[in-house]
């Protein structure tokens, strides 16, 4: 069974982690580092269970965009998101035995090292992948 | 320790990299209004720093690091800014956008094709084609684009924003143009390099007749784009064009800044290289298929570089070089060459009858430059009353003070003369 592990963040949170400090303290280089050891490894070891599909971060949220109809035209809007708005970070693709494994992998994420005010409202969603139409209708 | 670097190698790197830093943050990220100012301020923080620090191992993709993260802060600011002034950045998407993409995945390379071809969007004025493609292309500041163009620098950055905001304007996408309108668009960017050449090499306006940082500008965009399209004919021919005719530059002035004509000039101070390479290419580019009109002036300027005297020059050649050129293009300045060249190769009143038909076009007559051939075939014939009125007529229509006193100078020898 696959499950979508997805992790949010706002663009306060990514300047925070370029080194802005964007209304809140920035995260030094060794938080920076710290993190980016600890996702490598959470990746890795999923890896070499063989229950990682696929995983993916995105840049930051300054550069999306959103296309949407409007008055019946396709209208493109640039940054859509307000800056403290959390939105889709990164995610996981893993193939497990249950939703409470893949939970339990979820789990792992609340150990990430960050700065305490963004581990005090970080979180972690875990949702189970439809792999057809017919997994909707259920 | 760290080697310091001399500061012109850091400078031709940055001017090499420029498109391609730019190319890669557009494509990846859009914004090419917003990309184009982040571009810029990497390569000005590498301009200031690799010198001291030495190049990184991957001066590329140090650029295109520091042009993504400076990116994300205007971004971040622009969108700050219009979400407290309520103006969420909008724009319909283009029809064109929604059709399937059938284009072949793009190479790197056609990153600083695809910057040329959108500096030179037919939605932009000509001035505003050339400010920006030496900007977003050349990597040029606008200080120093300012300067080359004798404008004050805030008109300058005036005109680069309204370009880029009309680009933006367009939805242009960051892709090659479809083909059948790819050769329409290159023939634009081949005209304006040509025209920042010209620019360059005869200053329409002000005291310094030649600017050659302008024309050396040309020559190396020119020399880039040949790179990528080395089988186009007409890229071929157009740089061609550009070394026949530097090949000339430092004769054509003399000491104190005087106009030389060709025929007086001292043709070993011609630059040999630049023939041999002009020569080269023009030679490499004929037989290939349809010649176009940069391939023909290039050929005459190579029968002009490789005569060893104006007297001695392959004037019935030029002539029928020139007759081809008009068949194709209709302008009045190839004309005027044609009716020289028929003096030369005929006599001068075969040529001063051709510019009796010419003065009929309002595109030429009023040009200083009809009035100064007019002037020098009568000179040849002998008719120095009437010769020394047409320099002088040519003298109040010149716009650049070298050409004026050029033409002064003519006329005066033949008063002195009489």
């Amino acid at each position: 069974m696959k499950y979508m592990i997805l992790t949010y963040a706002s663009q306060q949170d990514y300047d925070g982690m370029a080194g802005k400090a964007a209304g809140e303290p920035a995260w030094s280089a060794e938080d920076f580092a710290a993190m980016g050891a600890f996702m490598e490894s959470f990746s890795r070891d999923l890896a070499e269970s063989g229950e990682l599909v696929e995983t993916r971060g995105l840049a930051a949220p300054v550069h999306a965009r959103r296309v949407q109809l409007h008055k019946g035209v396709p209208v493109v809007t640039d940054g859509p998101y307000a800056e403290t708005q959390e939105v889709l970070a990164g995610y996981w693709i893993v193939e497990c035995d249950s939703f409470d494994r893949a939970t339990q992998i979820a789990a792992r994420l609340a150990k990430v090292p960050a700065p305490e005010h963004v581990a005090a409202r970080a979180f972690a969603d875990v949702r189970p992948i439809a792999e057809s139409q017919a997994d909707l209708e259920l | 320790m760290i080697e310091a670097v001399p500061g012109t190698e850091v400078e031709d790197l940055l001017r090499r990299l420029a498109p391609q830093v730019l190319g890669a943050v557009v494509r990846r990220y859009g914004h090419f209004d917003t990309a184009e100012d982040a571009a810029q301020e990497a390569l000005l923080a590498a301009a200031v720093q690799w010198p001291h620090e030495g190049i990184p191992d991957n001066p590329r993709g140090w650029l295109i690091t520091v042009a993504s993260r400076r990116l994300t802060d205007l971004l971040r600011s622009e969108q700050a800014r219009q979400r407290r002034e309520d103006t969420v950045a909008r724009w319909a998407l283009p029809g064109q956008w929604l059709a399937p993409a059938a284009d072949r995945p793009a190479a790197e390379s056609d990153d600083t094709l695809i910057l040329l071809f959108m500096c030179c969007h037919p939605a932009l004025s000509m001035a505003s084609q050339i400010a920006l493609t030496l900007r977003a292309v050349g990597g040029l500041a606008t200080a120093e684009i300012a300067r080359a163009f004798l404008v004050p620098e805030a008109t300058m950055t005036r005109r680069i924003s309204r370009a880029k905001q009309n680009i933006k304007d367009s939805g242009t996408p960051f892709r090659m143009p479809p083909g059948p309108e790819r050769a329409e668009r290159l023939a634009a960017v081949l005209h304006v390099l040509y025209l920042i050449f010209n620019e360059g090499y005869a200053a329409t306006s002000g005291p310094s007749l030649q600017r050659t940082e302008l024309a050396g500008e040309a020559i190396r965009l020119a020399r880039m784009v040949h790179r990528l399209l080395p089988g186009d004919g007409e890229v071929a021919g157009l740089l061609a064009l550009m070394l026949l005719t530097d090949a000339r530059r430092s004769a054509r002035t003399g000491p104190g800044g005087e106009l030389i004509p060709m025929a007086e000039q001292d043709r070993s101070q011609w630059d040999a290289a630049y023939i041999a390479e002009g020569v080269a290419l023009i030679v490499g580019a004929l037989p290939r298929g349809a010649t176009g009109p940069y391939q023909l002036q290039a050929a005459i300027a190579a029968i002009h570089d490789e005569a060893p005297t104006a007297e001695a020059t392959d004037w019935p050649q030029i002539v029928a070089l020139y007759e081809l050129l008009m068949r194709i293009s209709d302008n009045p300045m190839v004309a005027l060459n044609h009716a020289v060249a028929v003096a030369m190769a005929r006599g001068p009143q075969a040529g001063l009858d051709l510019l009796t038909e010419l003065a009929a076009d309002q595109r030429i007559a009023p040009d200083h430059r009809l009035d100064a051939v007019r002037a020098h075939l009568l000179e040849m014939a002998g008719d120095k009353l009437a010769a020394r009125e047409a320099y002088l007529a040519a003298a109040r229509r010149a716009t650049n003070i070298p050409q004026q006193r050029y033409l002064h100078a003519r006329a005066a020898r033949l008063t002195d003369g009489q």
